[in-house]
């Protein structure tokens, strides 16, 4: 079973779940930025919810699906046409061979996951499959698809077809401006109390600059005190570090894993998925609360999540 | 050992450390604690991540803060030192000659030197298996390149005085080149696949053009 890229868009790479336990070897997490809409998108398609998805960004996109299959799509997407008829975001789409598959573009949020029934071919590495795009590694020949690319599907053996649709309670808000939540990171003290007022009263807008290594933050600029003395240091995913310019970056999930600049603070787990779907423009504010705060409300995410995906978990 | 503070975020948790043989032996015992999903080490701190669905930050503060403790100073003694073949011809060395003017040596005599000093392991980051080192002996100041290279090719060796890394992909870069190895530094298909770990110790041994093309077709178990 095979899927024909007619048109990529801006960047659409095969993406799953993070690479997990190689951070010390200097091996980002990669992985789906949206990992909320990449494990709705799979339900859909009685997938595991951290099976391989297509993650297509901004742009518009055209498929051609080569043999029967189900597909759905989550995400930022304006919407999906299969061969010019509007279908719906958010449901299961029985699809037979030849039908072409339009994504539209996004006119708020960055980034749409489209699922297949069964497994997507992508390659192996370091127990994981997505694509870490700066080395060129995993997914699809370590690379964003291309025109022409043929996508391989394993079916899901022989199982019944299901029509389904996310409940109207789990499907995200896709925004032009976040609240996202953050605890304080090892260098909070670099930012004075007139600095950390302005952090977290200002309006950051994401960067230009941005993809998914991480997202420049302009806007506001910060005066971090003693930015220059620190040595290099452990980062991840969600990590909002300062440089002395005082131009704040917040790290995706393709960012390095070490950082020298004052990690000021944390996007905590539960938010971290929406760091996918922020595009340049985006408004941000950032509010704080604490670790403990912070897990309880990861924990609430999962148990509304649990029933409708199962045993989940974000990153 | 005696640990200073631990700061907490909601899914890691990261200390600070004096030296760097206290980051590379807390690291290396860490590893071996299944809790921990990423131990992280920086240049003076190391960091753990955590599940935050089965583990409370609190509970995980706990736990780090008790392992750090118990750690005492079992620091690691013997280093292992890995020979890397380097070739410093002109082809795959292009800013040696400038380097060496630096540090007011020919070519041969940078050569010679680069080739006897030891060098340290310090951590591994920017990209999987890219390693930054650190000379055990003096070498003055260089500084990075005033313009930075839109590729610089797998293997390259940078030098900017004390520290010099060696890039594990083709990527931008700032680090003035002075050599070139055929050995792969990262390849996830090997046992391990980050060639180096922090705190091992390396030396290189000069190459010629002809032995770079041979070794660039093996391959590593």
């Amino acid at each position: 079973m095979t899927l024909m890229v007619v048109k990529p868009g801006l960047q659409t790479t095969l993406q799953g779940l993070p690479f997990s336990g190689y951070r010390h070897l200097g091996m980002p997490a990669a992985g789906a930025a949206d990992c909320l809409s990449l494990a709705l998108a799979n339900r859909l398609v009685s997938n595991i919810p951290t099976a391989i998805a297509l993650e297509i960004t901004l742009d518009d996109a055209k498929f051609k699906v080569e043999h029967a299959c189900t597909i759905a799509l989550t995400g930022a997407a304006s919407f999906i046409h299969l061969n010019g008829e509007e279908k719906s975001l958010h449901s299961s789409i029985p699809t037979k061979a030849g039908d072409e598959i339009h994504v539209g573009a996004a006119h708020r949020g960055c980034r749409s996951y489209l699922t297949l029934a069964g497994d997507i071919d992508a390659q192996s590495i370091l127990d994981g499959q997505s694509t870490y795009l700066g080395a060129a590694l995993g997914g699809f020949r370590g690379r964003a698809l291309a025109p022409g690319d043929i996508v391989k599907l394993t079916p899901t053996a022989s199982k019944r077809e299901t029509y389904l649709q996310t409940p109207d309670n789990l499907r995200p808000v896709i925004a032009d401006r976040y609240l996202i939540r953050v605890t304080a990171g090892p260098e909070f003290s670099a930012l004075s109390a007139d600095q950390r007022q302005l952090f977290f009263e200002g309006k950051h807008e994401v960067g230009q600059r941005s993809n998914r290594m991480g997202l420049n933050l302009s806007g506001i600029k910060l005066a971090p005190q003693n930015s220059t003395q620190m040595q290099s240091a452990p980062v991840f995913p969600g990590t909002i570090q300062c440089p002395p310019d005082g131009e704040s970056f917040l790290l995706g999930p393709d960012g390095q894993t070490t950082g020298g600049y004052p990690r000021i603070a944390q996007v905590i787990r539960a938010d971290r998925h929406l760091i996918g779907q922020l595009r340049p423009h985006a408004k941000i504010q950032f509010a704080k609360v604490t670790n403990q705060k912070a897990t309880e409300i990861y924990r609430q995410k999962l148990s509304l999540l649990t029933p409708w995906l199962g045993t989940v978990s974000l990153w | 050992m005696t640990i200073a503070e631990i700061h907490a975020c909601d899914d890691w948790l990261s200390c600070k450390l004096d030296t760097l043989d206290k980051v590379h032996a807390a690291t290396a015992d860490l590893q071996k604690q299944e809790i921990w999903q990423e131990v992280v080490a920086g240049l003076d701190s190391v960091a753990v991540q955590f599940d935050p669905a089965h583990l409370m930050p609190d509970e995980a503060k706990d736990l780090f803060q008790t392992q750090l403790n118990s750690l005492t100073t079992h620091l690691m003694t013997k280093a292992e030192t890995v020979t890397i073949p380097l070739c410093y011809e002109a082809q795959f060395a292009p800013d040696i000659n400038w380097v060496a003017e630096k540090m007011d040596l020919s070519v041969e005599a940078f050569i010679a030197l680069h080739s006897s000093a030891q060098f340290s392991v310090t951590m591994l980051g920017f990209m999987p298996g890219f390693a930054y080192l650190q000379c055990l002996e003096k070498i003055p100041a260089i500084g990075r390149l005033s313009k930075p290279r839109q590729k610089v090719a797998v293997g390259s060796v940078g030098l900017i005085g004390e520290q010099s890394c060696i890039y594990s992909f083709n990527s931008p870069g700032g680090w003035p080149i002075i050599g070139r190895t055929p050995i792969k530094l990262f390849d996830p298909d090997r046992t391990r696949p980050a060639l180096l770990t922090a705190s091992q110790r390396i030396v290189f041994e000069p190459i010629s053009s002809a032995e770079f093309n041979a070794l660039l077709n093996e391959t590593l178990p």
